[in-house]
């Protein structure tokens, strides 16, 4: 019992009647497949979904035993980190070609705005910051996802992510 | 014999509160039996389909509160096909026919219409209190009914619905006149909210207690709402995203620092580690908390927050927690007697998750732990058998360790001896789930040790029939049991066939039972319906040449005196 080497193929004699097979080794079958299924791990996302049989798929939305709240709140958050990446356009005023920068690699916009910096090799100020930026200085703007430009740093991070299109470093002076 | 006058048995049996108690008046003999049914005020219907509503509303024509389930217990996991039954239409419709001074109605697990709500809200002139929880099959406009037609509505209670959104108008409905809420919650509600009717709805509701909004709830308009009601003992926050430069989040920390009645917290959708710092000054006071729907929330931020609230009696977590975590909630929370933990990875295997450790701590700092229910990787079991020393007090016990038929890691052995600590020592138990690599023994020893035992919830545990068969036999009190993936047959389902009468339900699904065993227990006995479910696309094709040894999908079985349902749909066999 419990013995998990033993393959299910080995234990299941010549008649093909299930009720003839040995019940562990169909017992273990169900616990390898759920077992399986949870080591798919990050590499799991809804698309993958579709490369399981239905049976499969099922046997996947019953466990763990949650209710169906907690489930779609915790793929929501699972939705946004199995794309390990997600790189927006960024364009600096003035330059006709844009860059392209993952945000996923970014924790914060500290780092955002020191990589920004890096990149474009000007100071990009922060909202919330009192002095009087210069006029040689930018500010960072991203478009949201209802097509408005807005001033990057007053979301959380978190929400940034959720509804960030693409990114804008525009002169100081036009804000 | 003693002659007792009428007025003398309803003066005592008034004192009786518990449906068992009074239950049991009622069979000493017929003039009691009418002195208690003519007496009843709450009535308590576990399954829907035990009993016909014609019958209850007969039996109990004053009841002024019905509790009513619908659903199997594990028609929570998408266990149960969406169509399978729990209709609240002929109980609404009975009642209105029969006990209009109803005051009170809950139902869990049911199918509930837009058309038996406005049947409700338009039948019952007394109408105080709706509970709906985890039922399904109305939308807004159910809501707008009840809103429009009850005078004098105290509570509104919606606990995980799927309510379809057919607007934002429902809030708006409730006349100027509505004065008299105490308990409003919509946090399931997935649609807009029109948040000024809600504002002005609070304001003109003085004995409002009870607050639980939903995402669409910003910082800004929580603020306004706070403001009207500070004498909230329970608020379920809307969505939580603040960033601490706004003037929204000053405001917040002003807004908590007048509510000084709060003592249950939940929601914190969307909620970052930055807003926390705005509920600090209510933590002290805080009797329950729910965070398992702000997976953002985490290390050592969380772990503050949980540490400031030392009266906490009810926590309500994600695993993220982790075991230092539980480790310092152990230290800060010594009145914790709920505890839950839900899973924060369902596709991979976390690394940040809880373990035996997180446990094992919470158990020898917190003794009056009664209630828990704890996801985790792992379990060893020392661990188990520690808590089961450490905390005795345990009524409800649900052990989910995510990979299934896992051993103890540290001994590759079952988890048997860990699960027959707990029952051992855990006298009132009385609701159990078990997980892990698990054998026939610990079957044994829960149907040795564990009297008070009425609902057990097994899932791909046990090596034979006999697993099932001592559970059946020892558990004097077990009311409810389902099983999944375990192989029990039908040797194990037809051991001891009258003990299913004893028993509320019984659920199996991916076990061993076959169309032969099932049909004989049905044949055995008449007073309980026995229902297969076959979903499987083959199941018309094979219907006739279904042989008995077919294994079936789902079997659900109940005790009835209502004989088999009318309304159940084409995959559901009633034998």
């Amino acid at each position: 019992m419990g013995d998990q080497s033993n393959s299910p193929s080995s234990s299941i004699d010549s008649s093909s009647h299930p009720a003839l097979c040995s019940t562990s080794s169909i017992f273990q079958t169900r616990r390898d497949l759920l077992s399986t299924d949870l080591k798919l791990g990050l590499g799991l996302s809804t698309s993958a979904l579709h490369g399981c049989s239905s049976k499969e798929r099922e046997q996947l939305s019953h466990w763990p035993p949650i209710k169906p709240l907690l489930r779609s709140t915790l793929e929501e958050k699972v939705h946004r980190s199995h794309s390990k990446t997600f790189f927006v356009k960024v364009y600096m005023e003035g330059l006709p070609i844009g860059r392209k920068l993952d945000l996923l690699s970014h924790n914060g916009y500290d780092s955002l705005m020191r990589t920004l910096r890096r990149m474009f090799r000007t100071t990009i100020t922060c909202p919330d910051t009192s002095r009087v930026p210069p006029e040689k200085a930018h500010v960072l703007t991203y478009e949201d996802e209802e097509g408005d430009w807005m001033m990057v740093g007053d979301v959380p991070w978190e929400f940034f992510l959720r509804t960030v299109k693409r990114l804008k470093i525009t002169r100081a002076d036009k804000c | 014999m003693t002659y007792f006058p009428e007025e003398v048995v309803e003066h005592i049996v008034d004192f009786l509160g518990s449906h068992r108690d009074r239950n049991a008046v009622s069979t000493v003999c017929k003039a009691w039996y009418q002195v208690e049914r003519l007496s009843r005020r709450n009535v308590f219907v576990g399954n829907c389909y035990a009993i016909r509503p014609e019958r209850v509303m007969a039996r109990f024509p004053w009841m002024k509160s019905l509790s009513v389930k619908g659903k199997p217990h594990f028609a929570d996991f998408n266990l149960v096909p969406y169509d399978w039954g729990g209709f609240a239409q002929p109980w609404i419709e009975a009642a209105a026919r029969g006990c209009p001074c109803l005051e009170e109605l809950r139902l869990k697990r049911m199918v509930v219409t837009d058309d038996d709500l406005e049947l409700l809200a338009r039948s019952f002139p007394n109408f105080k209190s709706l509970v709906l929880v985890s039922c399904e099959g109305f939308s807004t406009d159910g809501l707008a009914a009840i809103a429009t037609y009850c005078r004098g509505l105290r509570e509104l209670d919606l606990q995980e619905n799927e309510v379809e959104d057919h607007g934002c108008q429902w809030l708006s409905c409730f006349p100027d006149s509505c004065t008299s809420l105490v308990s409003l919650n919509f946090a399931c509600l997935k649609g807009e909210i029109n948040a000024n009717a809600l504002e002005r709805l609070v304001a003109r509701c003085p004995d409002l207690r009870s607050l639980k909004l939903n995402r669409a709830i910003s910082v800004e308009s929580l603020n306004r709402i706070l403001a009207r009601a500070p004498h909230l003992v329970d608020l379920g926050t809307g969505s939580m995203t603040v960033n601490h430069h706004t003037e929204a989040y000053h405001r917040l920390i002003n807004t908590f620092l007048r509510c000084k009645s709060l003592r249950s917290l939940s929601g914190f959708w969307d909620a970052s580690s930055c807003c926390l710092q705005a509920v600090y000054p209510v933590c002290v006071n805080l009797a329950a908390l729910n965070l398992s729907y702000a997976p953002a929330i985490q290390g050592d931020d969380l772990i503050k927050l949980i540490c400031l609230c030392f009266r906490l009696q009810k926590l309500w977590v994600l695993d993220c927690i982790g075991d230092k975590g539980l480790a310092a909630v152990a230290s800060s929370c010594k009145d914790l007697q709920e505890l839950r933990v839900f899973p924060s990875d369902i596709y991979g295997a976390g690394t940040t998750a809880v373990t035996e450790e997180g446990l094992v701590a919470i158990s020898s700092g917190c003794p009056k732990l009664n209630s828990l229910l704890y996801f985790c990787y792992q379990m060893t079991n020392t661990a188990l058998v520690t808590v089961a020393k450490n905390c005795p007090h345990f009524t409800r016990f649900r052990l989910c360790i995510l990979d299934p038929g896992k051993p103890d890691p540290v001994t590759n052995q079952p988890l048997d001896e860990g699960f027959g600590a707990i029952v051992r020592s855990c006298k009132n138990l009385r609701r159990l789930s078990l997980s892990g690599l698990l054998t026939d023994k610990v079957f044994l020893y829960i149907g040795m040790h564990a009297e008070h035992l009425e609902m057990l919830s097994i899932a791909f545990a046990g090596d034979s029939d006999k697993g099932m068969v001592y559970v059946l036999n020892g558990c004097k009190n077990l009311r409810k049991l389902e099983i999944r993936d375990c192989p029990f047959g039908d040797d194990a389902l037809l051991k001891d066939v009258t003990k299913y009468e004893t028993m509320r339900s019984l659920w199996m699904s991916s076990c061993d039972v076959t169309l032969r065993g099932c049909r004989a227990l049905a044949a055995k006995m008449p007073s309980l319906n026995v229902e297969i479910i076959n979903e499987s696309d083959e199941a018309d094709e094979f219907q006739e040449n279904l042989s008995d040894l077919h294994k079936v999908e789902k079997l659900y079985v109940y005790r009835t005196v209502a004989g088999g349902r009318t309304d159940a749909p084409d995959f559901v066999w009633i034998l």
